[in-house]
């Protein structure tokens, strides 16, 4: 898997509008002061982007990962709290008031957390969250929002403030450098690390709730320490690359259906190849059509439905 | 050892029992049996310290259990609930290992250097060893049953508690399993399970407990449970009770039909 990602960055690094051979590439990666086109390109454009879509693929992941394997549902995306859709909506007003892009990931950042921790209130039950309360908040959070974000778009002054909101809504990291990875990567760090804290209890869960319960797993804390990990991670994610779904859904069956269910195993999984999947995701984007680029988010739609799809028929039926 | 005292077991406004009182002593096989209901899960819920009681405590081993970290309650009590929830891909292996889940500390992901001889023995107790690599959803309903018992061995708790252990089970499998129970409380472990044959529980426990009307209407060897009055009057039907070649009996009086009726 590690080889995998470190041959994605390569190919990450290579592809794009102006194509580089991975040898100038990893002569670009070795002398970083040199002056010529190829480390100009790769460490002021490519690297970023390339660090960018390893942090957003692998926070998506682990976040999908955490949330399926809290709630016992392979079906569960990470932006089921809401994360995505207060995002959307804040970025939709920040654009039709005329906000400097410079604010869009810290707003996204803050109003996705603000989600979450809404439908956490909406859900909570004495002194934990019910599970149940948490589905139903964050799908009614999310339909309230994605309708309030179609109306800004609607009633927005003009047809480019429109179109830069959709671009927003699809998915993209163009336009994003080395600056805009402190705040995530700081989230996503602190995310990653609480979602290692809840290993052993995910574990006992896969025995049913009940039965971890029994195990001395206490169900309150495992609930909170995983919502509070999954929205600093999909806010991470959300806040540099806008709505990028499906990774957060397919990544974690992609990791069970090569080594299995164990959780101690399937985080550590899923970071590389969630990483893999957006790295490689992002380099196609970029050069498939250039000089435009296809929206992330709806690449891996496209992409990623059928091959989901594929994979999904292939599992083994279980008794 | 368990000491439940002054026990008012209630949902909300909704009181299931109330004025429960029982003292369990080590090696002991206790069998909670009553009516649809009667609040025989709640019961032991709340002395594996999963149901707060409104009123009342229980201790174990001269602690209460209202005190105990999740960890330390499931140290000193393993409690086996009926869940239906369908486990999925975990071999029989990975199930009892979890058993040492409540012996390591928060940080630990991985087995403790003794864990691997404890499920091996627990997984020999249950007569599991040759299945431990079997998917879960593989196994039988006994052999599932068995590899719950096996769990809690590996918990090595000095109590387990187990929630109807023979239902869905036919006799065979339902007496393996009473078996194994029979042999973890002679081994010093005080054993609860919940029953709904009474001539199971008389068979097998050491003393039953009878709930009903909201209550312990009795707590005792299974000869001064055994009363025709107190059975019907738990389960709202007429019950006869005879002693065969040692063993108690009890069954529900059929309605008597007039002569000549089809």
């Amino acid at each position: 898997m590690m080889l995998a990602l470190c041959a994605a960055i390569i190919v990450g690094a290579s592809w794009g509008t102006i194509p580089f051979s991975p040898a100038t590439i990893v002569s670009a990666l070795f002398h970083p002061h040199a002056q010529n086109d190829a480390t100009i390109v790769l460490w002021s454009l490519r690297l970023p982007r390339v660090a960018i879509a390893a942090l957003v693929g692998a926070a998506l992941a682990v976040a999908g990962l955490l949330m399926q394997d809290l709630l016992g549902n392979p079906l569960i995306d990470p932006y089921l709290t809401g994360t995505s859709a207060g995002a959307a909506l804040a970025i939709a007003v920040a654009i039709a008031f005329g906000a400097p892009p410079g604010l869009y990931s810290a707003i996204a950042l803050g109003a996705s957390m603000a989600t979450t921790l809404l439908v956490a209130a909406l859900a909570r039950s004495g002194t934990g969250l019910s599970v149940e309360r948490m589905i139903v908040a964050g799908i009614a959070l999310s339909s309230l929002f994605a309708g309030l974000t179609t109306l800004v778009i609607l009633w927005s002054p003009s047809a480019s403030v429109s179109l830069s909101i959709l671009a927003w809504l699809g998915g993209s990291l163009a336009g994003h450098g080395w600056r805009d990875l402190g705040w995530a990567t700081l989230y996503a760090l602190c995310g990653f690390a609480l979602a290692l804290t809840t290993i052993p209890a995910l574990n006992a869960l896969r025995l049913g709730t009940r039965r971890a319960q029994a195990l001395g797993v206490d169900l309150d804390r495992t609930r909170w320490i995983v919502v509070i990990a999954t929205c600093l991670l999909t806010s991470a994610a959300v806040s540099v690359s806008g709505v990028i779904g499906f990774v957060g859904l397919m990544v974690p069956h992609i990791v069970r259906g090569a080594i299995g269910h164990d959780v101690r195993w399937t985080i550590a999984a899923a970071l590389p190849v969630g990483a893999t999947v957006l790295i490689l995701a992002d380099a196609f984007a970029r050069s498939a059509t250039p000089p435009t680029e296809i929206p992330l988010g709806i690449l891996l739609s496209l992409l990623g439905v059928p091959a989901f799809l594929y994979l999904a028929s292939r599992r083994p039926k279980t008794a | 050892m368990i000491d439940a005292q002054d026990l008012t077991l209630a949902y909300g406004s909704n009181v299931v029992l109330q004025d429960v009182s029982m003292q369990l002593g080590d090696g002991e096989l206790l069998a909670i049996i009553g009516p649809n209901g009667a609040g025989k899960s709640t019961l032991l819920r709340a002395l594996g310290g999963l149901h707060t009681p409104q009123h009342g405590h229980v201790m174990v081993n001269g602690k209460a259990v209202a005190q105990m970290s999740p960890q330390e309650r499931a140290r000193r009590l393993a409690l086996i609930e009926v869940d239906t929830s369908p486990v999925t891909n975990v071999t029989v292996r990975e199930a009892v290992a979890q058993g040492r889940l409540p012996h390591r500390p928060w940080w630990r992901w991985n087995e403790l250097p003794e864990d691997e001889a404890i499920v091996d023995e627990a997984l020999e107790r249950a007569q599991l060893g040759d299945r431990a690599e079997r998917m879960l959803d593989s196994l039988s309903s006994g052999e599932r049953q068995r590899v719950w018992v096996a769990l809690a061995l590996a918990q090595h708790a000095p109590s387990l508690l187990f929630d109807e252990p023979t239902t869905h089970l036919d006799l065979g499998h339902a007496m393996h399993i009473l078996s194994l129970l029979r042999e973890v409380a002679d081994a010093g472990t005080t054993v609860v399970i919940v029953l709904h044959d009474l001539n199971v529980a008389a068979a097998h426990a050491d003393r039953i407990a009878l709930v009903g009307k909201n209550t312990l209407l009795a707590c005792d060897v299974p000869e001064r449970v055994f009363q025709e009055e107190l059975l019907t009057a738990a389960y709202g039907a007429p019950i006869i009770v005879r002693r065969e070649e040692g063993m108690m009996l009890a069954f529900a009086r059929p309605p008597l039909r007039p002569k000549g009726a089809p």
